[in-house]
């Protein structure tokens, strides 16, 4: 802990320093009424054109002539104030709110503090208390509902599970379409690791979190969304995707007091979102007991037992209508967050701990996560300022194993009515003496042996870094270096025990990842008011950028336990599976040119370029160069026009191109260990026999191209800000246009040229939307405050062209065969593929076949679902009445589509309660039945009620897909300020206590569950339920005390 | 002044060129060249696995060695057979046997040993194809960046050669590999890396002149001339053929986690609830007398033999109670039930063998009129069966003294060659590929179509599996529409 003195010490050296002084200095802070930093205000000497800017905290220091006597403070949205100088060296403003501007400071790419208003393309701010205390473990959770052009789907509600986000959807085939979270001007990682769960590797794996889990939402300030390829030109190739620029809070409160806050938070969890399911009938098939099966085709309930319903064999035949839902626990948030912040603007500091644990909705699931964080900054001689800060996070997963096929939820899911579950859990009776599975159904996990006995532990350390520091060559001249460390290292523990059915002999699998990235910045800035002609200025920037990522995963698999319940590799006998390493390298050098024009603070045009480096294209042709350019135009300010309907208007216009690089190593062929098969046998190289150990290499299934170049996307935007009644209306309306060509992507070729895929440049998709955000403020009073928020975001996407001669491919990762995400020609992008019934032509029925009765045999490689919504909306209400706050958070998501794997096992394991109903009565599957002449006549093919719903029951089937269109009470808080007085009497600053609740009811008019579930999570592979956990219900309560 | 120096000092060095800085693309995750004694173990391995796998699952129900009771291997049952085997075509064959086996070809030229075998391997490998799907890319195969859109070559022509095509013959492939063996020598040379013969050039050379046999009586409807050259050609050779069963070319597999034998790994561990014995399989061997070498190829876990009949609907019987594969074919499961744990896999996969080869020399004798006698090759044959599945010398006498009908070939010239194929048919139990080979040939076994069948034609057993969908869709010179499965390959009856 010896960093606590860094900013005593730079004060010291400040006070030296300025009994030096020649010329006098002033420094202080502008501030807006709540005390918090107002970031770009503009600070000038009366009567000249001498004048600094605040940075990010607020903060500013300014060399002052003798003469000098009265400050202009200025910042766009705040009134202008005057302040004499007064011989003072320390001048705090604040700055109180012009009513009738409607104006923002966003944080923009490269960390660069703009005023919104001179932005020539979208963006959208979301300050710290928007997103914490709500609930959410997960900053992009946090971001559900508030965001206009973004999607967001969760994979489950199991805790620590991943979060899906496309901003302006999707833009890459097998590129990451993540946006890049930048964290106080440093990229980080939001990647999704993934561990096998054995045999059926990510189809059946734990659900691991997107590595943003690890940012503590305590420590936020603010989010802004940089939306299209414009918005983060100077972020290059990996700001493709958008980017999430996140600030953190610092320290240097007003009065350069030290200041304390204690947060803690506590919520509940429960599952939400079960089908419901029948009780009538329980375990066994086609009307007959059967002790042996998960099946509820059993006889009904009641029924006399006789020898050919097989009851005489039952012991206690009857429903336990909780079965599944009982298996699903409360679960626990406790967040505990304390923060200690000093200073002054320009000498500051923060401390900050904080402490999270989860239990999850499943047994034996769990998160925990520990942050600590410093950050200092400091300004010496006044044109030197460094900062620094550095968060060090653990994060502790504890998982279960998900998928269809032996996982606690794949048995779980329509479970027979008449499995006593619950007993198994009370008595401890889910696994025998000797540690094996307990379960009367051969060759299946009892699912509590598959949470207690086969989990999956994660534990990550991870330090994230920061140092900055900044010299003013002149008063317009301003260079910076920034370098930035995101590091960390992931542990991870599979475990099978003996006698698990996905595993029989046991395993053990130590996975160790490690990810980091250093990112360095130099940026040379200079800024120009009134050149050539008055009332123009120019800021011109001049930046490199070094990017170096490495990746490195090892795995040691230990098969075939000797020793059951003894998970050490020490146990295994076996290790020539599954053991391996990835290592990857790659580094990037960047080159970026940034030119803007004001004109009179209502004409603004930015041109930015960048040229790229990367290590993982030929290195001839390795560097590859994008521009950009955008206009904003603020009429009402051109025309002085001066209303109170129409108070503020804005028109801009953006063209931008983005250029990204190749994943690395593609550029060779190579060899590999001989692997064949798939999940239902497999073969692994080496060979292990008697005679010894013999090693087998054959080709890499991939063929290396001859050359490869960048992939590139254009965007094309226009948008309008309007403000209305002196600004108590805002729109913000976007259009835009993206068009992604040169995609780097392996195309499948004729699999006899002894290469299954090639890797190339080609392919065109396409994104078209609209975005608008509205906000509303319909009163406005002392006492009571109303905002209303809404947003509504539509994109179409296309995939115009793939290569010559492909309709389709595969997106990379695992899928199985009859339901595969695929990227189609004329279609949207990750529509998924899978066998279709064939319908007639002249009805449009599907067809029965008549000799079964059942639907006709599927016409493979068809489109069976789409997951892209149409539309989607969200609306947020936050009404203030003095110390009282209530927020409330809708989401509507219209279309869009899940295959569900857990609806089926529902249907074709008779669990589902439409399935109980006239269980007993014939049924005919809808439908025509081909006839001679080329006609077809009705289904009259009378089948039993298991035949029926299991003809609909299929996993990969159509009657399983569903429109996921869902109407979403996202989020309730309320929210309670302690009275000054109280307050006071208590020498705090405030106090805040809060309530809220998370995903409070939802509709899906459409759907036997909650359609919004995406199994595989953050990843390009959408709109797959492959019966995973479903989501989660919180509700909880917060403490904030500041003192 | 002073400052703008440094400023240019810091730029400068900032941006000095990253040449070398970027030079970090080459792979440290998998080599770039391999030594061919790391590339024949993957490709003897890919030939048994592909023979072993889904394509053995296929075969095997649809000459009703065994019953579909679940998942694909019902849908095979019922010929539902569109939109699978992309595995087998692309992961086993092409891209995993058939492009290492060229690339072997290709780069070990100072390796003739090596070469000699990846040819026969190779001559095997196509084999496999073009008897289940017929024309295919062959002589155009393999060659990646060169050429994407290879030409599908037809069976005859694969079969016979066609020099106006460029096409060798299958014979000429092995002659060729024969001929490498001959040669010798060179750089490098097969030891522990060759798992079936250990680097034995001798038993090799017994191998090539075996699976000469073998492609010489595939021809006997289509060209029974070349089918006799080839056959005298092999008995005139000093190399011999495959005469006793230890000389098998048979694959082997382990207990090993992994290396597992895909008999085993999908019968006993993943997919046990998928295929059974077939009852029309239990019915034959019955009326043969046969069930003690039946039962050497399918469990009695409950005293008794439980088959199901191929394509019914009627739910099957009970996990526990079925009869599924022996140890025969999933290996050695001793103190499987002490331990709780899936043991075996390492039954090795039977490829060419001994009795195939006195089966096919039962038949030349019989049909084409080779020189030799064939009731004394066919009683070798179903003795060589007998023995490999681990019947005991009494016992098998036994058989031979109280079966005389079933061991000796009697009446017309068509009725022996049924009972050859008959016997031919029991002895490839867990190879469904050789049997339904003959049985599209001979058309015995003769067998009664499935219950509920559909796919491409329901009234008729398929003769050929369908095009995959990755080939017919990536590849402009593949028959499209595909063939229907009804369509008879050119060598078939």
């Amino acid at each position: 802990m010896r960093k606590h003195h860094l900013p005593v010490c730079a004060l010291l050296l400040l006070c030296t320093h300025l009994l030096f002084a020649q010329d006098r200095t002033i420094s202080g802070k502008v501030l807006d009424p709540s005390g918090k930093p107002i970031p770009g205000a503009s600070i000038i000497i009366k009567g000249t054109k001498t004048g600094t800017s605040s940075s990010a905290d607020g903060s500013y220091s300014l060399h002052i002539p003798e003469s000098a006597s009265t400050l202009v403070i200025s910042a766009v949205g705040w009134t202008n104030a005057e302040v004499a100088i007064s011989g003072r060296s320390v001048i705090t403003v604040t700055l109180s709110i012009k009513e009738n501007t409607l104006s923002e400071v966003v944080v923009t790419s490269l960390g660069i503090v703009r005023d919104k208003r001179s932005l020539g393309y979208a963006t959208q701010n979301l300050k710290g208390d928007q997103l914490a205390d709500k609930g959410s473990v997960n900053l992009v959770n946090a971001l559900e509902g508030k965001v206009s052009g973004v999607n967001i789907t969760g994979a489950s509600g199991s805790a620590g599970a991943s979060v899906n986000i496309n901003i302006r959807g999707i833009t890459s085939f097998t590129k990451s379409n993540q946006p890049l979270f930048v964290v106080d001007g440093i990229p980080i990682s939001n990647d999704v690791d993934r561990t096998n769960g054995g045999p059926n590797g990510t189809l059946g794996d734990n659900q691991p979190p997107n590595r943003a889990l690890d940012l503590d939402l305590n420590n936020i300030e603010s989010v802004n969304v940089l939306k299209g390829p414009a918005a983060s030109a100077l972020y290059g190739s990996r700001a493709a995707a958008g980017a999430i620029i996140i600030t953190t809070r610092k320290g240097g409160g007003p009065g350069g007091r030290t200041e304390i806050t204690a947060n803690t938070s506590y919520s509940l969890q429960t599952a939400a979102g079960l089908p419901e399911v029948q009780n009538l009938y329980g375990q066994g098939l086609n009307g007959i007991y059967n002790p042996t099966t998960n099946n509820s085709w059993g006889p009904k309930f009641g029924t006399a037992p006789t020898a050919a319903n097989n009851l005489a064999a039952a012991t206690d035949y009857r429903a336990y209508p909780n079965n599944v839902k009982e298996f699903f626990e409360t679960g626990h948030i406790s967040d505990n967050n304390i923060t200690i912040s000093g200073g002054d603007p320009k000498q500051n500091f923060s401390i900050s701990g904080s402490y999270l644990t989860q239990t999850g909705i499943l047994p034996n699931t769990s998160v925990k996560r520990s942050t600590v964080r410093f950050a200092g900054n400091t300004v010496f001689r006044n044109k030197i300022k460094a900062g620094a800060s550095m968060t060090f996070t653990n994060t502790l997963q504890n998982g279960i194993l998900g998928g269809n096929g032996n996982s606690s939820l794949g048995v779980l899911w329509g479970m027979a009515r008449s499995i006593d579950l619950t007993s198994y859990k009370k008595k401890g009776t889910y696994k025998n003496i000797d540690g094996t599975n307990n379960f009367p159904i051969p060759s299946t996990d009892n699912p509590y042996f598959g949470a207690y006995a086969n989990p999956l532990t994660s534990n990550l350390y991870r330090i994230l870094g920061n140092a900055t520091i900044g010299y003013d060559f002149t008063p317009w001249l301003n260079v910076s270096y920034r370098l930035g460390i995101d590091a960390y290292n992931d542990r991870r523990k599979q475990i099978f025990a003996v006698s698990a059915a996905r595993v029989p002999t046991g395993q053990v699998l130590e996975n160790t990842i490690f990810r980091s990235e250093i990112n360095g910045d130099l940026i040379i800035t200079a800024h120009k008011s009134d050149v050539f002609i008055k009332g123009l200025d120019i800021t011109g920037l001049l930046g490199q950028n070094i990017n170096q990522r490495i990746f490195q995963s090892v795995q040691a698999q230990g098969d075939a336990l000797a020793i059951p319940a003894y998970y050490n590799l020490n146990s295994a006998t076996v290790f020539s599976v599954g053991t391996n390493e990835t290592n990857t390298l790659q580094r990037l050098v960047g080159y970026y040119a940034q030119l803007s024009f004001a004109y009179k603070g209502y004409l603004y045009l930015e041109l930015t370029g960048r040229a790229d480096q990367s290590s993982t294209l030929p290195q001839s042709k390795n560097t590859y160069f994008y521009p950009s350019a955008n206009a904003g135009f603020v009429f009402t300010d051109a025309f002085g026009i001066t209303s109170d309907i129409l108070s503020y208007g804005k028109l801009r216009a953006s063209v931008a191109k983005v250029g990204s690089d190749a994943p690395p190593y593609l550029l060779q062929n190579t060899y590999a260990p001989g692997s064949y098969g798939n999940n239902v046998a497999s073969f692994n190289f080496p060979l292990t026999t008697a005679n010894g150990i013999t090693a087998g290499f054959g080709n890499s299934t991939r063929i290396a191209p001859v050359t490869l170049a960048p992939e590139f996307t254009t965007a094309y935007e226009v948008g309008a800000n309007v403000g209305l009644f002196k600004n108590r209306a805002s729109i913000d309306v976007a259009y835009f246009n993206t068009v992604s060509r040169s995609q780097i992507f392996n195309v499948g070729i004729s699999p006899s040229s002894g290469w299954n895929t090639m890797t190339i440049n080609g392919g065109k998709m396409t994104n078209k939307g609209v975005e608008l955000l509205i906000n509303i403020t319909p009163v406005l009073t002392r006492d009571l405050k109303w905002d209303i928020s809404g947003n509504f975001t539509k994109i179409v996407n296309k995939v115009v062209f793939i290569a010559p001669g492909t309709d389709n491919f595969a997106i990379p990762g695992s899928a199985f065969t009859g339901s595969i995400p695929s990227i189609k020609i004329g279609y949207p992008y990750g529509v998924i593929i899978g066998g279709v019934i064939p319908r007639d032509s002249a009805t449009g029925q599907r067809l029965i076949n008549p000799s079964t009765g059942l639907y006709a045999n599927v016409i493979a490689n068809q489109v069976l679902s789409n997951p892209n919504p149409e539309y989607s909306l969200g609306f947020t209400n936050n009404v203030k009445y003095k110390s009282v706050s209530l927020g409330f958070t809708f989401d509507f998501t219209k279309g869009g589509q899940v295959l569900s794997f857990t609806s089926a096992a529902f249907k074709s394991r008779g669990a589902w309660a439409p399935t109980g109903v006239d269980r007993e009565k014939p049924r005919i599957l809808p439908g025509v039945i081909p006839v001679a002449g080329g006609k077809a006549v009705p289904n009259n093919i009378e089948i039993s009620s298991q035949a029926y719903w299991q003809a609909m029951g299929g996993l990969q089937s159509e009657f399983n897909v569903y429109d996921a269109t869902v109407f979403r009470l996202r989020e309730v808080s309320l929210g309670y300020d302690l009275p000054a007085s109280v307050i006071r009497s208590l020498h705090l600053n405030y106090v805040r206590l809060s309530v809220f609740a998370n995903n409070v009811f939802y509709v899906a008019p459409n759907s036997i569950m909650d359609p919004e579930l995406n199994t595989q999570g953050a990843g390009n592979i959408r709109g797959l339920d492959l019966q995973s956990a479903p989501n989660a219900r919180t509700i909880g309560a917060n403490l904030k005390v500041s003192l | 002044m002073k400052r703008t120096i440094i400023a240019f000092i810091i730029l400068l060095t900032l941006f000095t060129s990253c040449k070398k800085f970027l030079d970090v693309n080459n792979t440290p995750n998998n080599p770039i060249s391999v030594t061919p004694a790391v590339q024949l173990p993957n490709t003897t391995i890919a030939i048994a696995f592909a023979s072993s796998n889904d394509l053995d699952r296929v075969t095997s129900v649809l000459v009703q060695h065994t019953a579909g009771t679940l998942n694909q291997a019902q849908q095979y049952d019922r010929f539902d057979l569109a939109s699978f085997f992309d595995n087998s075509w692309t992961g086993e064959l092409y891209d995993g046997a058939i492009s290492n086996l060229l690339l072997m070809i290709r780069n070990d030229t100072a390796s003739p040993i090596y070469t000699g075998i990846a040819k026969l391997e190779l001559a095997y490998a196509f084999s496999m194809v073009i008897d289940l799907w017929g024309d295919a890319p062959y002589s155009e195969a393999g060659q990646g960046l060169a050429n994407l859109k290879p030409r599908f070559d037809k069976v005859q022509d694969i079969y016979q050669g066609n020099s106006s095509l460029g096409i060798t013959s299958l014979f000429d492939l092995v002659r060729s590999g024969i001929a490498d063996l001959n040669a010798g020598g060179g750089l490098y040379k097969p030891g522990g890396d060759d798992i079936v013969y250990g680097g034995n050039v001798g038993k090799w050379k017994r191998m090539g002149n075996s699976l000469l046999l073998k492609f010489a009586i595939q021809l006997t409807n289509v060209n029974p001339a070349l089918a006799t050259s080839v056959i005298n050609e092999v008995l005139g050779s000093p190399d011999g053929y495959i005469n006793n069963s230890g000389l098998d070319f048979a694959v082997p597999f382990s207990t090993t986690v992994g290396n597992q034998n895909p008999l085993f790994t999908f019968n006993n561990v993943n997919r046990a609830s998928d295929q059974m014995l077939s009852q029309r399989l239990l019915t034959l061997m019955r009326g043969l007398n046969d069930t003690v070498r039946l039962a050497k190829f399918f469990t009695r876990p409950t005293g008794k033999f439980v088959a199901f009949d191929n394509g019914s609907t009627a739910a099957p019987p009970t996990q526990a109670s079925r009869s599924r594969y022996n140890t025969y074919l999933t290996g050695d499961r001793s103190g499987e039930a002490a331990s709780g744990k899936a043991g075996g896999g390492d039954s090795s996969v039977k490829l060419l063998t001994c009795f195939q080869v006195n089966f096919i020399l039962a038949e030349a004798v019989v049909r084409l009129g080779i020189t030799g006698d064939a009731n004394a090759y066919y009683q070798a044959g179903i003795r060589a069966s007998m023995q490999k599945v681990g019947i005991d010398t009494g016992a098998i006498s036994n058989y031979f003294a109280t079966n005389p009908t079933v061991v000796n070939l009697t009446g017309t010239t068509e009725q022996q060659i049924q009972q050859i194929i008959t016997q031919k048919y029991i002895a490839w139990i867990g190879n469904g590929i050789e049997a339904y080979n003959d049985y599209r040939r001979t058309g015995y076994p003769v067998l009664a179509l499935p219950q509920n069948t559909t796919g491409d034609d329901p009234n008729v057993i398929p003769t050929r599996l369908p095009y995959t969908n990755q080939e017919l869709s990536r590849n402009p010179r593949a028959p499209n529409p595909r063939p229907l499965v009804d369509v008879k390959l050119w060598w078939a009856k």
